[in-house]
C-alpha cells in the first residue's frame, strides 16, 4: 500500500485545502518547531482514529474567522491510496455552521470510503472503517505510526513484540493446529483415562498420581513466576549498580575490587554448600535414628534364638516320638545280618512281575523256579511292596508335622543379616560427631572470609566515594544504597539458584509421576486408546516445537536485520548488540526482551539517540521482515523521530532509510535556518544547503504563512511547499 | 517358608486423628496443602511417614508403649509401609527398607507373640501381624506424645536444625 496523497483542510493551522502528494520511498516534511509538522501528524491520526468529540477544537481560527455568519465550512482530513493497483479514498470530515450569535454548530461528522474500479473507473462508495480496516489492518497500523522519540518504543509493553512476531512470523499460520493438537491430544488422553478407571485396581493408584501431577503443576506453575520474577528484580537490582558505578573515577580499581569481592562470595557459598545441617534427613538416610537400636536387635535376636531352640527340642521330640514307630516297621526286615533292605520299589514292580513270570533273577542271575524259595522271596517282596501303597497311604493321614509352618527360616536370617549391621550402629554416634566438627570448622572458615569480605567492601566504599557527580544528594542516595543493592544482589542470585534448583527437582519429578501414571495406562487401557493418544500427543508436539521453530527463526531474523541497521545507522559510533531473550510465562504467553549489549555484558543506561537507534533499527527490521512475509508493503508515519540525533547524524539516518523497500513519512525540525532580526526574533527562514545531499523521493517544507501574530490564532496558516 | 516381615509391610498402620492437625500439618511437607506449602519453615520431615518412623523409634528408645485410647478415631496416610522411603519418586534420597526391617525387629522383641501357637497353626497369622501393629501404634503414639509436649514446651523448638536429632541422641541413658 502507497499513500498517493494526503488532504488537510480547515484543520487547525492547515486553512483552505492542502495537499501533499507522496511517493513510494522516503517522504521528508521539514518544518520549524510550531509550524505544523505535529498537526500534520495529528490529521493523520484524527482520520484514522477520530471520534465525534470536541470537534470545534479541530476547527482553523483563521478559515472561522473570516466567513460570514450563517456560513458554513468543511474541515476534513482525507487520504488516498493505491493498492493492487486499485485506487482508495478514505475521508473523515465534519461541517461547521457559524450562526447568527457567532457561536459554532458542528454537523454532519462523517467517515467515508470510496473505491475506483481500475478497469471502469467508476467510483463506489464503502463504510470509512471497513475500508480502513481492509486495506491497512488495525494491527499494522498500531506500528505504523509514531510520534516523537519515545513512542518508538513500542516494545516496553509487555507482549508488544511478542504480538507482532506472531502476527509477521509463520508461526501464525500454525496457530490454528496447535490449537486443534491440544484439543485432539486432551480427548485422547480423556479416552484412556476413562478407560483407565473403568479398571477399579487402578483407580486409586490413578486418583492419588493425578492429584500428585496436578500439585506439581501448580508448584512449577508458582515456581516460574517466581523465578521470572526474581529474574527481573535482579536486572533492576544490576541496572542500579552499573548506574553508580559509571559515576566512578577508577572504574579498573572498582572492577578489580568487584573481582576480588566476587571470588570470596563464591567461596563463602561454596564453604556453605558443604556444610550439612539436614539432621532430620540423616537420621533416615543415613540411618541416624537407630543409633540407641542395638539393644533391642540384642532382645530380637535372644528372642528368636530362643525361639529356634525350643523349636528344635520340640521337633526333637516328636521325631523320637514318630521314631519308635518307624522302628517297628522296620523291624520287619527280614534280611541276612539284619541288613537294611532296599528300597520298596527296587527293582520296580514291572521288574519284579518279569521276573517272576521268567522265573529267573535277573539281579543276581540265577534259576527261581515256581515254588522255590529265590521265587518266593521275589513274590513277597513283590507284595510288600504292593502291600506299601495302601500303607503309606493311610499313613499320610497319621504323618503330620508338628509344626504346619515355618517362620523360623526368615526370623533367624534376619537375625544374622542385622548381626553385621550391629557394628555400623556403633559408628553412628561417631559420625554425627565428626559432622558437627566438619560443620564447625567449615564455619569459621566462612566467619574468616566474611571478615575479609568486609574490609574489600570497605575498600569499594572509599572508591566509589571518590566519585564525580554533579549533585550532592544523589550521590549520597545512590552510594548509601550501592552496598545494599550488592547485598541485594547477591541474595538474588542465590535465592535464584535455588529456585531453578526446585524447578529442576520438580520437572523430574513430575517426569517420574507422570511415567508411573502411563504404565498404569499401558496395563489397563485399550491399547487401541493409547495408540491413538500417543500418535496425537506427538502431533502436538510437531505443531509446538515446528510453531516455536518459525518463531525463533523469525526472532533470529530480527536480531541480525536489527543489528544490521544499528550498525548502519551508527557508523562510526558505539553501537552494542541488539539481543532478544524470549521468555515464558504461564498459559504459553511469551514476552520477548529486548536490550543492549555492550561487551562488558548488559548495556543499562543506554542514553536517548542509542536507544532511538536501537527502536529504530527494530522497527526497520519489523518492517523489512512483514514485507517479505506478507508480500505487500504498508507505509510509516515517524515525527521527528531523531530528535537527539544531531543534523550529520540525522541526514546519514535519512540515507539509509532512503534504501529500505517501503514508504516512509518522515516529519523534522532539522536541516532549517534562519536569518534573526537585531533583537534576535526570526526574520526569515530558509532551508540549508545540507539537504540537497539527502537522498529521498519527495520532501515539502511546511512554514507558517507571515507575518503573523502569535497571540492570535486566526493569524496562523501553514504553507505547504514542495521542494 | 513363611514371612511375617512381608505379611506386615502391607499394612497402613494408624495414629490418633488428633495428631494430624497438630504435628503432622506442622511439622512434615507432605499433606499441608499447597496454600501453606510456602511455610516451610520448621518442616523438617519430607513426608508424613518420616514423623510417624520418627514418633516410633522416639517412643521406642523412651519406652513410652501407650496405646491409643479406646473410642478415639484413628486415621494412616493410606500408604503402606513397603513405600514408605522406598526408591521411586524420591530423588537424592535413600531407601528405607533397613529401617523398615528395624522397625519389624524391634516389634518382634517387644510384642508378646506365641511364636510356637504360629507356626504349629494354632495362632493365625493375621491375629499375629495384628498384634505387631498395635505395638507400633502404641510405640508412636507414645512419641507423638513426647513431642507435643515439647512443641507446647517451647513452640519454636523445631525450628533449629538439631532438633529432633538431639531429641534422639538423648534417649541414650533411658
Amino acid at each position: 500500500m502507497i499513500i498517493k496523497k494526503i488532504q488537510i483542510e480547515n484543520f487547525l493551522c492547515y486553512y483552505g485545502l492542502n495537499t501533499f502528494q507522496f511517493e513510494d520511498g522516503l517522504n521528508i516534511i521539514l518544518g520549524e518547531n510550531n509550524e505544523g509538522k505535529t498537526k500534520f501528524y495529528e490529521a493523520v491520526d484524527w482520520l484514522f482514529n477520530g471520534i465525534n468529540n470536541d470537534l470545534e477544537n479541530l476547527v482553523s481560527a483563521k478559515k472561522l474567522k473570516e466567513i460570514a455568519l450563517e456560513d458554513s465550512f468543511k474541515v476534513s482530513s482525507s487520504l488516498t491510496v493505491e493498492q493492487y493497483n486499485n485506487e482508495y479514498k478514505i475521508s473523515r470530515s465534519f461541517t461547521v455552521h457559524k450562526s447568527n450569535n457567532n457561536e459554532i454548530e458542528i454537523s454532519n461528522f462523517i467517515f467515508e470510503g470510496q473505491e475506483t474500479d481500475s478497469t471502469t473507473g467508476q467510483r463506489i462508495p464503502i463504510n470509512g472503517q471497513v475500508l480502513l480496516d481492509r486495506i491497512f489492518p488495525f494491527q499494522i497500523r498500531k506500528y505504523s505510526m509514531f510520534k516523537g522519540e519515545t513512542e518508538l518504543n513500542v516494545f516496553e509493553n509487555e507482549e508488544a513484540l511478542a504480538n507482532l512476531i506472531n502476527l509477521f512470523s509463520d508461526a501464525r499460520h500454525l496457530e490454528k493446529y496447535t490449537e486443534k493438537g491440544v484439543f485432539l491430544r486432551e480427548k485422547a488422553e480423556n479416552a484412556v483415562d476413562q478407560s483407565t478407571k473403568l479398571n477399579q485396581k487402578n483407580q486409586k493408584a490413578y486418583n492419588i498420581l493425578e492429584s500428585e501431577i496436578s500439585q506439581l503443576e501448580k508448584e512449577k506453575e508458582r515456581l516460574r513466576i517466581h523465578i521470572n520474577s526474581t529474574e527481573e528484580e535482579k536486572t533492576k537490582l544490576e541496572k542500579n549498580i552499573k548506574e553508580a558505578e559509571k559515576y566512578v573515577d577508577n572504574a579498573e580499581a572498582l572492577q578489580t575490587i568487584n573481582k576480588r569481592i566476587k571470588n570470596i562470595e563464591e567461596k563463602i557459598s561454596s564453604l556453605n554448600s558443604k556444610i550439612d545441617e539436614s539432621f532430620t534427613t540423616s537420621l533416615f538416610d543415613e540411618n541416624w535414628i537407630l543409633v540407641n537400636f542395638e539393644s533391642f536387635h540384642k532382645e530380637f535376636a535372644e528372642k528368636i534364638t530362643g525361639h529356634s531352640k525350643t523349636r528344635r527340642e520340640l521337633q526333637s521330640a516328636f521325631d523320637k516320638q514318630k521314631g519308635i514307630l518307624e522302628g517297628e516297621k522296620r523291624a520287619k526286615a527280614e534280611l541276612l545280618n539284619n541288613a537294611i533292605p532296599l528300597p520298596n520299589n527296587v527293582p520296580s514292580k514291572a521288574v519284579m512281575e518279569e521276573m517272576l513270570d521268567d522265573e529267573i533273577c535277573k539281579v543276581c542271575n540265577r534259576e527261581a523256579k515256581r515254588g522255590s524259595e529265590p521265587y518266593e522271596f521275589m513274590m513277597k517282596r513283590l507284595k510288600t511292596y504292593l502291600e506299601s501303597q495302601v500303607i503309606e497311604d493311610r499313613e499320610k493321614d497319621k504323618d503330620e508335622p508338628l509344626f504346619k509352618f515355618d517362620y523360623t527360616y526368615r526370623l533367624d536370617n534376619l537375625t544374622i543379616s542385622h548381626e553385621d549391621n550391629l557394628k555400623n550402629l556403633r559408628l553412628i554416634r561417631s559420625k554425627i560427631k565428626d559432622l558437627f566438627e566438619f560443620n564447625d570448622n567449615r564455619k569459621k572458615d566462612v566467619e574468616e572470609l566474611k571478615e575479609e569480605l568486609e574490609k574489600e567492601i570497605k575498600e569499594r566504599e572509599k572508591i566509589i566515594g571518590n566519585a564525580r557527580i554533579a549533585n550532592e544528594d544523589k550521590l549520597l542516595s545512590i552510594f548509601k544504597n550501592y552496598t545494599a543493592w550488592q547485598e541485594d544482589f547477591r541474595g538474588l542470585n542465590k535465592e535464584f539458584f535455588n529456585l531453578e534448583a526446585k524447578q529442576n527437582e520438580i520437572l523430574k519429578q513430575l517426569k517420574l509421576k507422570k511415567e508411573e501414571k502411563d504404565n498404569i495406562d499401558l496395563n489397563s487401557a485399550n491399547s487401541f486408546y493409547l495408540k491413538t493418544r500417543d500418535i496425537l500427543r506427538n502431533i502436538e508436539t510437531i505443531f509446538k516445537e515446528t510453531k516455536e521453530k518459525k518463531f525463533d527463526e523469525f526472532i533470529d531474523k530480527l536480531e541480525s536485520k536489527s543489528n544490521k541497521y544499528l550498525s548502519q545507522i551508527n557508523v562510526e559510533a558505539f553501537t552494542g548488540e541488539i539481543k532478544f531473550t524470549k521468555k515464558k510465562f504461564s498459559g504459553d504467553r511469551i514476552k520477548i526482551d529486548v536490550s543492549l549489549f555492550e561487551s562488558g555484558g548488559r548495556y543499562f543506561m543506554p542514553g536517548t539517540a542509542v536507544r532511538t537507534s536501537l527502536n529504530i533499527s527494530i522497527l526497520l527490521a519489523i518492517s523489512e521482515l512483514a514485507n517479505e512475509v506478507r508480500d505487500e508493503t504498508y507505509p510509516m508515519i515517524f515525527d521527528a523521530p531523531t530528535s537527539s540525533f544531531g543534523e550529520t547524524k540525522t541526514g546519514d539516518f535519512l540515507n539509509l532509510i532512503y534504501e529500505t523497500s517501503n514508504q516512509k513519512i518522515i516529519l523534522l525540525k532539522d536541516f532549517i535556518g534562519s536569518y534573526k532580526n537585531p533583537d534576535g526574533s526570526v526574520k526569515e527562514l530558509f532551508i540549508k544547503d545540507e539537504f540537497n545531499s539527502i537522498k529521498r523521493k519527495k520532501a515539502f517544507w511546511v512554514k507558517l504563512e507571515r507575518p503573523f501574530d502569535k497571540k492570535d490564532l486566526s493569524t496562523i496558516n501553514t504553507e505547504v511547499n514542495p521542494l | 517358608m513363611k514371612n511375617l516381615f512381608e505379611k506386615w509391610k502391607t499394612k497402613e498402620p494408624e495414629y490418633d486423628i488428633k495428631f494430624r492437625e497438630l504435628l503432622f500439618d506442622k511439622l512434615t511437607r507432605k499433606g499441608g496443602g499447597s496454600e501453606q506449602s510456602k511455610e516451610d519453615r520448621g518442616k523438617q520431615f519430607a513426608n508424613n511417614y518420616e514423623l510417624y518412623i520418627y514418633a516410633f523409634f522416639l517412643g521406642l528408645y523412651n519406652n513410652e508403649l501407650q496405646p491409643i485410647e479406646i473410642g478415639v478415631q484413628k486415621v494412616s496416610f493410606r500408604y503402606q509401609i513397603s513405600l514408605w522411603g522406598s526408591k521411586v519418586n524420591r530423588l537424592d534420597r535413600k531407601d528405607f527398607t533397613n529401617l523398615q526391617e528395624n522397625i519389624f525387629i524391634a516389634l518382634i522383641a517387644k510384642t508378646d507373640i506365641d511364636l510356637v501357637a504360629l507356626e504349629k497353626g494354632e495362632l493365625d497369622e493375621d491375629d499375629a501381624v495384628k498384634a505387631l501393629i498395635k505395638t507400633m501404634e502404641s510405640y508412636t503414639n507414645g512419641g507423638l506424645i513426647l513431642i507435643k509436649e515439647k512443641l507446647e514446651e517451647n513452640p519454636n523448638y523445631f525450628l533449629q536444625p538439631t532438633s529432633f536429632l538431639n531429641m534422639i541422641l538423648e534417649t541414650e541413658n533411658v
